[in-house]
């Protein structure tokens, strides 16, 4: 009896509007969570400098100045004047050896250079990229080009055998460095490749320590390459500046941060367009709601006057709108499921990767739970108030 | 259960207001247990006003009413179980029947059961209204239906505002009879109120507002 006194009450069509816009904003911000997650390993094979929306820049080198080299390092007020710049996040140095580098195997003996960077900056994931004083062990890392150099021209012309990524690896050998009329031999060994940067790199605590040990002091202060971090990659005024200014930058580099940036961005923008949508149905059907109680007002009042409690009266709606909220989040649970599968079968052929968990059941469901709970206390909170003013 | 009334008098009420009552600014009057009692005056003394600050609907008074032991202005359990009322503007639920109408109430407690209900249909010259919509029925019909429902609880008092305002003696005669038997089932206690002054009930005592 009371059912279906209390289903007159209610608006069929607003009830449909609310249960439409709802999957539309929940299927929405779903769908992008989940794509979000499955291209993120995707993105962050990238890793290094592009995760971090960064480049490294240079000066160019011109006849003028391959001899006298002071031109191709950063003077202070240039590094002052970039360090303004507003797309310019946050600036890192590659460090140079200021000491004596030889490297030898019984095979081969050779000079050497070491440069470092910040380890965050690193492409490269290996558990061996320790360095501390106590141990003799120097981790190095080499540009994967040096290997195709050697792999795919000397060796060719000078009837070498090849060599993989893991056999160089194994191989292991001195490195002496001297300077300041000292001198120390180090065992060491490469331990991984790296496609983005173009240097021979040793752990940073490895070339700060020997530096001071062994370095020349009057090169410590020089500068030939820089690391910018980006606010926003693409950012017009980037290219405008580095080519007023005459530095060097990757820019095949750079168009795949910003790429990433903008597939970031739009991923971002889509997701905040669900989140409208979605507040905008809750909004609505609390709207809805507020309007039945006050235009059944005198009907809620009378059956609390007859002897029904406000929780029972708020019982139907919020079996009713919870029911429907539930049933629209789950049905938006199974259209996010299709469309994922149906992204998944057609990106697949194009990338070669791993696809995340399932992150619509896990967001949808609490979603669910969330939204039912803020429902039923409002619409209890609501019938009170309507309820409890007396004649 | 008795009920007693302690200096009441309406919020709205100035005390120059009432004259001669017998129970507002009353110092203490008791409405015992079985006992009817007509609550008599002429339109806008506050007879309605009375009957809600009794049942609890309308909390707008000075003064205190005691319910027995129990002190205070949340009587929500005592719709239920002790007081039921008759409201003067009836309070019936326009989209349900008649039969609908009582078993709304009814299902609260399950007091009576189907058969019984019928039957006080049948008493009070509705039966052939059973199932038709109380917003296509007079308001004399209306009443009736009004008063079986209240009866479908248990209760130690019985208010009615004003029930018969729109019955024929002979529709009047019934719903005394129906309504004073089941008041003697329960033991319960009858506040009536009324413009003029009546027979229908033997009323124990006739208090002036």
């Amino acid at each position: 009896m009371l059912i279906k006194l209390q289903k007159k009450t209610v608006i069929i069509s607003q009830v449909i509007g609310y249960c439409f816009t709802l999957i539309f904003g929940v299927t929405i911000i779903l769908v992008t969570s989940q794509f979000y997650f499955d291209i993120k390993p995707l993105l962050s094979q990238q890793t290094g400098v592009f995760k971090n929306n960064a480049a490294i820049i240079n000066k160019n080198i011109s006849i003028f100045n391959s001899y006298d080299k002071k031109g191709i390092y950063f003077k202070n007020k240039e590094i002052k004047d970039l360090k303004k710049q507003t797309f310019v996040k946050k600036i890192s140095y590659f460090n140079s050896a200021s000491f004596e580098i030889k490297m030898s195997h019984p095979l081969f003996r050779t000079d050497l250079f070491f440069e470092s960077i910040p380890e965050i900056y690193l492409d490269v994931e290996t558990d061996e990229w320790v360095w501390d004083e106590s141990t003799d062990f120097v981790p190095i890392i080499v540009p994967e080009s040096y290997l195709n150099l050697y792999n795919f021209g000397f060796a060719q012309s000078q009837g070498l055998p090849v060599i993989s990524k893991n056999v160089i690896m194994e191989l292991e050998f001195d490195v002496e460095i001297s300077g300041n009329g000292k001198r120390k031999t180090f065992d060491s060994r490469i331990v991984g490749f790296s496609s983005k940067l173009n240097s021979i790199l040793v752990p940073q605590e490895f070339l700060l320590w020997a530096n001071k040990k062994f370095g020349k002091s009057n090169i410590n202060s020089k500068t030939s390459r820089i690391l910018i971090e980006f606010n926003d990659p693409s950012d017009k005024n980037i290219l405008k500046y580095f080519n007023e200014n005459s530095y060097s930058i990757n820019e095949e580099k750079l168009e795949f941060s910003k790429l990433a940036y903008f597939f970031k961005s739009s991923l971002l923008f889509v997701a905040i367009v669900a989140v409208v949508i979605i507040f905008l149905s809750i909004a609505f059907v609390v709207l809805s709601f507020n309007l039945i109680i006050q235009r059944n007002k005198e009907l809620l009042l009378n059956l609390y006057n007859i002897g029904y409690r406000d929780k029972k009266i708020a019982k139907f709606y919020q079996f009713l709108i919870g029911g429907i909220t539930s049933f629209s989040i789950i049905l938006s649970v199974i259209i996010s499921n299709i469309l994922k599968n149906y992204y998944r079968e057609k990106t697949s052929t194009l990338f070669d990767f791993e696809f995340g968990a399932n992150y619509i059941v896990f967001i949808g469901l609490p979603m669910a739970f969330f939204l039912v709970i803020v429902y039923n206390r409002l619409i209890i909170k609501n019938i009170k108030k309507i309820v409890s003013k007396t004649n | 259960m008795s009920i007693e009334l302690k200096n009441l008098k309406p919020s709205y009420m100035s005390e120059s207001e009432i004259s001669d009552s017998d129970i507002y600014l009353c110092k203490s009057l008791f409405l015992e247990d079985g006992k009817k009692y007509l609550v008599k005056a002429n339109s806008g003394h506050g007879k309605s006003s009375l009957l809600n600050f009794i049942y609890g609907s309308n909390t707008s008074f000075d003064g205190t009413i005691n319910y027995n032991k129990f002190n205070g202005k949340n009587l929500f359990d005592y719709r239920r179980t002790e007081i039921s009322y008759v409201f003067q503007d009836l309070r019936l639920f326009k989209g349900l029947t008649v039969f609908e109408n009582i078993q709304l109430k009814n299902c609260l407690t399950n007091f009576k059961t189907e058969d019984e209900i019928s039957d006080m249909i049948d008493k009070v010259q509705l039966s052939h209204k059973k199932n038709s919509l109380v917003d296509k029925m007079s308001l004399g019909q209306k009443q009736r239906v009004a008063i079986i429902r209240s009866l479908c609880q248990p209760f130690k008092f019985l208010l009615l505002d004003e029930p018969f305002s729109h019955l024929d003696n002979k529709n009047i005669s019934i719903i005394t009879k129906l309504v004073s038997s089941e008041i003697d089932k329960q033991q319960a206690s009858l506040i009536m109120t009324s413009l003029v002054d009546t027979k229908s009930f033997a009323f124990d005592k006739t208090l002036n507002l």
